[in-house]
C-alpha cells in the first residue's frame, strides 16, 4: 500500500486549476451528479497517466511545510475541490494526503548513524562555511537518500524504496541529551508551541497587507501547520533506552587529506568512540557498524596521494570506506554552479528554533535540484546566512549517502535482523520457548517478592530497576532492537510479531517503558504493514494496543513527548485507513486534546484533525447514510471559532469555510441550519470571521459597501421570526448568507459567479 | 445529570426543545450543562452531529429506541435516539455532573497531564453517574416511551400540522413530569 508505486500522489489534473470549479452558493448543485461524473473519469484518466512510479520531484516536492511554496500551495489548495465534487468515488481519500502522510511518519523512522569526524575534517568543512563541522555538512543530505533503495525483507522479498532516508547524529552531542531528559520534555512541548506561533506570524506577513495570491488561502495553509506539527511531534523524542530508532546503527568515522598520521587517526577516533570518553551511554549496543571515510581536498591535495591512502585504508578497514571529494574553499551565492543547502528536515524543536528562518528555503531548493537548473530558479539571492555548496560537493555527499546506506548500513541492519531472527527470536517463537517463558513466570511468583526493588524480582532479571533499562545483550534489549532494525527496514510484518512476542516480559519485568513502547510500535507496524488486518477484530486489538501505551506512557512514566507520539502516530495511521478506523482516529485526537498533551495552537489543529478524521469517512455505495459530514462540518466550525479567538481570521476563514462545505452536503439550503440558535452561532462567526479577516487586511470595515450593514441587520432580526415563517425566510437569508460567504472568498480569490466581476475592480 | 430533549421534524428542524435536570438523588430539576451560558449552542451542535450516527443505526437497528448512539467526549455528553414512525426522531442529551477535578478539557498547556480524561465514575449504580450502564438505558427508554405516547396524542390534534413546532402547555408539562419520573 505504501510502495511508491502506489504511493504516487496523483497530482491535480490541470484544469483544476484553483478557483474554477468552487462554487459557493448553491448553484453548484443542481449539476453535481454531473460533474461528479466527469470529474471521476478525469481523475481515472489522471490516475492512469500518471506513472505508477512517480519521479522523485513530485514526493519531494510536497514535503515542504512552508506555504511559501507555491507547488505545495496549489496542491493543497485544489484538494479540497477534489473532495468536494468527487464524493463517494472511489478515489476519494486518497487525495487527503494521506500517502503523504504516511511516508511522512515512515521516514520519520529512519536509521541513524553517528558521525564522528577528525579535527582536521571539522576545519577542512568549517572553512566552507559549516560551523557544525562534517555532521552540519552532510545532515541534509540524509533526509533523502536519492535513487531508489531495495531491501530485502525476513522472508526474502525485496522491495525498492524511493523515500528512503538516514539520520545523522553528531557523536560527540550523543547521549549528552537523556542526561536532562526530565526538564527537556516539558519544555521541548513548550518549544513546539513556540514554533508553531512563529510559523503562525510568519504565515501572516506575506498576506498580511496585500491581498493573498489567488490560491493561498482557502483551506491549504491549514494542512501545512499540522505536518510542521506532527514533524515536530516525531522529532521531539531523543534518543532513549526503552527505543533503539535513535541509537546509532552505524558511525562514520571521517578523516581528511590534511591529517599527517591517517591511519593512527583512524585508529585513535575508533579507539574514542568504543572505549574513550566518547562511548556511548550504556543502553546503547555497542555493536554498531564503523564506516570510514576520507574527505579528500580538491584544491590543496594531491589525488594521486588520497587514492593511495584510501587504498591502504581499504585494505586496513575492509570494505566499508569511502572517498569524499571535496572543495575545501567556501562556495558563495554568485559562484556559477551554487547550490543552496537545504535546511534539514527533521530538526528537534529545539534546533528549528535556533534557526527557523532557514525551513523556507527548502522547498525551492528541492525544486533546484530536481530541474538541475539552478541559476535560473535562486530566489532570493544572499539574504541570510544559509551556507552554499557548490554542486560537485552536493553530487559527491549524494553518492556518498547513497553508497554508505545501500552498500554498507542497509546489509549490515538486514544480516543483523536474520541473524537475531535465527538466533534469539526463533528460540523464544518455539514450542520450547514457550515454555521457558511460562516457567519463568512461575519462578516468579514462587519467589514472591514481586514488587520488591531487589535487582532479580519479577522477571528475567535482565532490566535494571534503578537505572530503567536492559543491558544491551540481554535478549529483550536485543529482540527490541531486531524489531526495531525490521521496522526501520520497513519489514512491518516481522516487526509487529517481533513486538507482540516482547511485550509480556516487559510487563513481566515492569519495564513500563519499554511496555509502553513495545505496544506503541506493534500497533504502528500493525497499521502500517498492508496485507494484515482487514477485520474489526484487530482494529479493536490496535485500540487496546495504543490504550496500554498511552496509560503506561502517561500515567506509569509520565513521558508526555513519547505519548503524544503515539497518539498522533495512532491519529494518523488509522484516519488513512478509512472506514470505520476513521472514527477510532478521531476519538484519539479527541483524547489528545483531553489529555491537555498540546499547547493552545496545537489543541486547534488538533480539532481541525478531529473534523478530517470525520470528513474522511464517507458514505458508502450511493447511500446517504454512513459519512460523518455533520460531524465534521461541526468540528471545523469549532475550530474557525478557535482560529477566531488565536486571532488568526485568516485560518478561521479557512476553517469556516471548510465547514461550511462539508454541512453543505446535509443541509437542505446551503449555509442555513434548521436549528435556530446553531444559525445564529454561525451566523455570528462568519460575521466576526469577515470583520476580522478585513481589518487584518487594512480594509475599513466601515469603508464595506454600505447596502451591507442593512442587510445584515435584516437577517439577525429575520432569524428572531418564527420558525414557521422558515419557508419563507429562506429566500430571503439566502442572499445575505451568499453575499457573505462570497465577500470572504473574493478575497480568497473564489469568485461567485454573479457578483465577483465588480468586486475583483474594486479591490484591484 | 443534565438532559437536553429535542424532537427534531423529518427536515432536521427542532419541533420541541426542553433542558432539565436530575430530580433524583437529591437534584433540583435544573439542568448544569458544563458550557457556559454562552454557549448553550453546544447542545444543539453535538444534538445536530449525532444525526449522522442516526441515520446509519435506523437502518440497522429493527426497534424504535435505538439506545445510547453516540458520544461527545469532550464534554462527555452522551445521546440517545428514539424513532417515531411519521419520522420525527427524540433526541436526549445527557451529560453527568462535571467533578470538580476532572476539568481538564480546557485548553492550556499548563494541565499537561490534567486529570486524565477517565473520569472516575462516582457510586456507579444511580443513573446519574454512569450514563451507559443498563439502568439507564432502561431509564430513558421509560421515558422515551411516555413522551412518545403523549408526542402522539398532540400530533393528533385536529390544530396541529405535521412538522410545526409543538407549543403546547400541557406536552411540556408532561415532558416534565415524565423527566422527573425517570430520569
Amino acid at each position: 500500500m505504501t510502495s511508491p508505486g502506489d504511493a504516487a500522489p496523483v497530482k491535480p489534473p490541470p484544469s483544476f486549476s484553483p478557483g474554477v470549479a468552487r462554487g459557493t452558493s448553491k448553484s453548484r448543485y443542481p449539476d453535481e451528479a454531473e460533474s461528479t461524473h466527469s470529474i471521476d473519469a478525469e481523475l481515472a484518466e489522471a490516475r492512469s497517466v500518471s506513472s505508477p512510479t512517480p519521479p522523485l520531484s513530485a514526493t519531494t516536492a510536497e514535503l515542504p511545510i512552508r506555504s511559501s511554496s507555491p507547488h505545495a500551495r496549489s496542491v493543497r489548495s485544489s484538494t479540497p475541490q477534489l473532495a468536494r465534487s468527487s464524493l463517494g468515488s472511489p478515489f476519494d481519500g486518497r487525495f487527503d494526503g494521506s500517502e503523504d502522510i504516511r511516508s511522512l511518519i515512515i521516514r520519520a523512522f529512519s536509521p541513524t548513524v553517528a558521525i564522528y569526524a577528525s579535527d582536521d575534517t571539522d576545519e577542512l568543512v568549517r572553512n566552507k562555511g559549516f560551523k557544525g563541522g562534517f555532521w552540519e555538512l552532510v545532515r541534509p543530505f540524509g533526509d533523502t537518500v536519492s535513487g531508489k533503495v531495495v531491501i530485502r525483507d525476513s522472508v526474502g522479498s525485496s522491495r525498492a524504496w524511493e523515500d528512503y532516508g538516514v539520520r545523522f547524529v553528531d557523536l560527540n552531542g550523543f547521549g549528552r541529551t537523556p542526561a536532562g531528559r526530565e526538564s527537556g520534555q516539558e519544555s521541548s512541548l513548550t518549544q513546539m508551541e513556540e514554533i508553531l506561533e512563529q510559523q503562525l506570524e510568519s504565515a501572516e506577513g506575506p498576506f498580511g497587507g496585500s491581498i493573498p495570491p489567488k490560491d493561498a488561502l482557502g483551506v491549504p495553509v491549514a494542512s501545512p501547520l499540522w505536518k510542521l506539527l506532527l514533524r515536530q511531534i516525531l522529532s521531539a523524542t531523543s534518543a532513549a533506552p526503552h527505543e533503539t530508532f535513535g541509537h546509532p546503527v552505524a558511525s562514520v568515522i571521517a578523516i581528511s587529506s590534511r591529517n599527517m598520521a591517517p591511519l593512527e587517526t583512524l585508529r585513535q577516533l575508533y579507539g574514542e568512540s568504543s572505549s574513550g570518553d566518547k562511548r556511548l551511554p550504556d543502553w546503547v549496543n555497542s555493536e554498531y557498524l564503523r564506516y570510514y571515510v576520507l574527505v579528500h581536498d580538491e584544491e590543496r591535495d594531491d589525488i594521486t596521494e588520497s587514492t593511495k591512502l584510501y587504498d591502504q585504508m581499504k585494505r586496513h578497514f575492509g570494505l566499508h570506506c569511502h572517498l569524499l571529494r571535496l572543495r575545501s574553499s567556501q562556495c558563495i551565492v554568485t559562484d556559477d554552479d551554487s547550490v543552496q543547502v537545504p535546511s534539514c528536515e527533521w530538526l528537534s524543536p529545539q534546533e528549528r528554533l535556533s534557526g527557523v528562518g532557514e525551513a523556507g528555503k527548502y522547498s525551492a531548493f528541492i525544486r533546484q535540484l530536481e530541474t538541475n537548473n539552478i541559476a535560473e530558479t535562486l530566489v532570493d539571492l544572499g539574504t541570510d546566512g544559509t551556507p552554499y555548496l557548490f554542486d560537485s560537493d552536493v553530487t559527491a555527499i549524494r553518492t556518498f549517502i547513497r553508497e554508505l546506506m545501500v552498500q554498507s548500513v542497509i546489509p549490515f541492519m538486514e544480516n543483523r535482523v536474520a541473524v537475531w531472527n535465527d538466533q534469539i527470536a526463533s528460540r523464544r517463537r518455539g514450542i520450547s520457548g514457550r515454555f521457558m517463558s511460562v516457567g519463568r513466570r512461575f519462578m516468579t511468583f514462587g519467589s514472591g517478592s514481586r514488587s520488591g526493588a531487589t535487582g532479580s524480582s519479577g522477571g528475567s532479571g535482565n532490566y535494571d530497576p534503578t537505572n530503567n533499562f536492559y543491558g544491551p545483550d540481554s535478549p529483550e534489549a536485543i529482540l527490541r532492537k531486531m524489531a526495531d532494525f525490521a521496522f526501520m527496514l520497513r519489514d512491518w510484518k516481522l516487526a509487529a510479531s517481533t513486538y507482540e512476542m516482547i511485550q509480556s516480559d516487559f510487563k513481566n519485568d515492569k519495564a513500563w517503558k519499554y511496555h509502553a513502547g513495545a505496544h506503541e510500535m506493534c500497533a504502528v507496524s500493525m497499521l502500517l504493514n498492508p496485507l494484515a488486518m482487514s477485520a474489526k477484530i484487530k482494529l479493536e486489538s490496535v485500540d487496546q494496543m495504543f490504550e496500554n501505551a498511552c496509560y503506561s506512557y502517561l500515567t506509569r512514566c509520565s513521558d508526555v513527548p513519547h505519548a503524544l507520539r503515539a497518539l498522533s502516530l495512532g491519529v494518523e495511521l488509522l484516519k488513512s485507513r478509512g472506514g470505520s478506523a476513521t472514527e477510532s482516529a478521531a476519538r484519539w485526537a479527541m483524547r489528545v486534546m483531553d489529555f491537555g498533551l498540546v499547547g493552545p495552537i496545537g489543541q486547534i489543529l488538533f480539532t481541525e484533525r478531529v473534523s478530517a478524521c470525520y470528513a474522511s469517512k464517507i458514505s458508502m455505495g450511493g447511500a446517504k447514510w454512513g459519512g460523518r459530514r455533520r460531524k465534521a462540518g461541526m468540528w471545523s466550525i469549532f475550530a474557525a471559532n478557535q482560529w477566531l479567538k488565536a486571532g488568526n481570521p485568516t485560518l478561521a476563514a479557512a476553517c469556516l469555510e471548510e465547514g461550511e462545505r462539508l454541512y453543505g452536503d446535509v443541509l437542505e439550503t446551503d449555509g442555513v441550519f434548521p436549528i435556530p440558535e446553531m444559525q445564529t452561532f454561525v451566523d455570528n462567526l462568519r460575521h466576526s470571521v469577515k470583520v476580522e479577516y478585513l481589518g487584518a487586511r487594512g480594509f475599513d470595515t466601515r469603508d464595506e459597501p454600505a447596502s451591507e450593514d442593512p442587510v445584515l441587520t435584516d437577517e439577525t432580526s429575520e432569524k428572531l421570526e418564527k420558525i414557521d415563517k422558515r419557508n419563507h425566510r429562506r429566500s430571503l437569508i439566502g442572499l445575505p448568507g451568499q453575499l457573505d460567504v462570497g465577500n470572504f472568498n473574493m478575497t480568497s480569490g473564489t469568485r461567485d459567479p454573479e457578483n465577483s466581476p465588480n468586486d475583483d475592480f474594486e479591490r484591484a | 445529570m443534565s438532559y437536553y430533549f429535542t424532537i427534531l421534524s423529518p427536515t432536521d428542524t427542532p419541533i420541541f426543545n426542553i433542558a432539565f435536570g436530575t430530580s433524583k438523588s437529591g437534584g433540583d430539576g435544573i439542568a448544569r450543562f458544563r458550557f457556559p451560558d454562552t454557549a448553550q449552542y453546544m447542545n444543539q451542535f453535538i444534538i445536530h452531529s449525532s444525526l449522522d450516527i442516526v441515520e446509519e443505526t435506523q437502518w440497522t437497528n429493527g426497534g424504535m429506541y435505538l439506545k445510547h448512539i453516540d458520544t461527545y467526549p469532550p464534554a462527555a455528553a452522551y445521546i440517545s435516539a428514539f424513532l417515531t414512525p411519521s419520522g420525527a426522531r427524540f433526541l436526549l442529551l445527557h451529560q453527568p455532573p462535571q467533578l470538580p477535578a476532572s476539568n481538564s478539557s480546557s485548553l492550556g498547556a499548563s494541565s499537561l497531564l490534567g486529570a486524565s480524561g477517565s473520569t472516575t465514575r462516582a457510586s456507579s449504580s444511580s443513573i446519574a453517574a454512569n450514563p451507559t450502564s443498563p439502568q439507564t438505558e432502561e431509564a430513558v427508554r421509560q421515558f422515551m416511551n411516555e413522551i412518545y405516547e403523549s408526542y402522539v396524542k398532540t400530533a393528533m390534534s385536529p390544530f396541529y400540522k405535521q412538522g410545526m413546532e409543538i407549543r403546547s402547555p400541557v406536552f411540556r408539562t408532561k415532558v416534565t413530569a415524565a423527566g422527573k419520573k425517570w430520569l
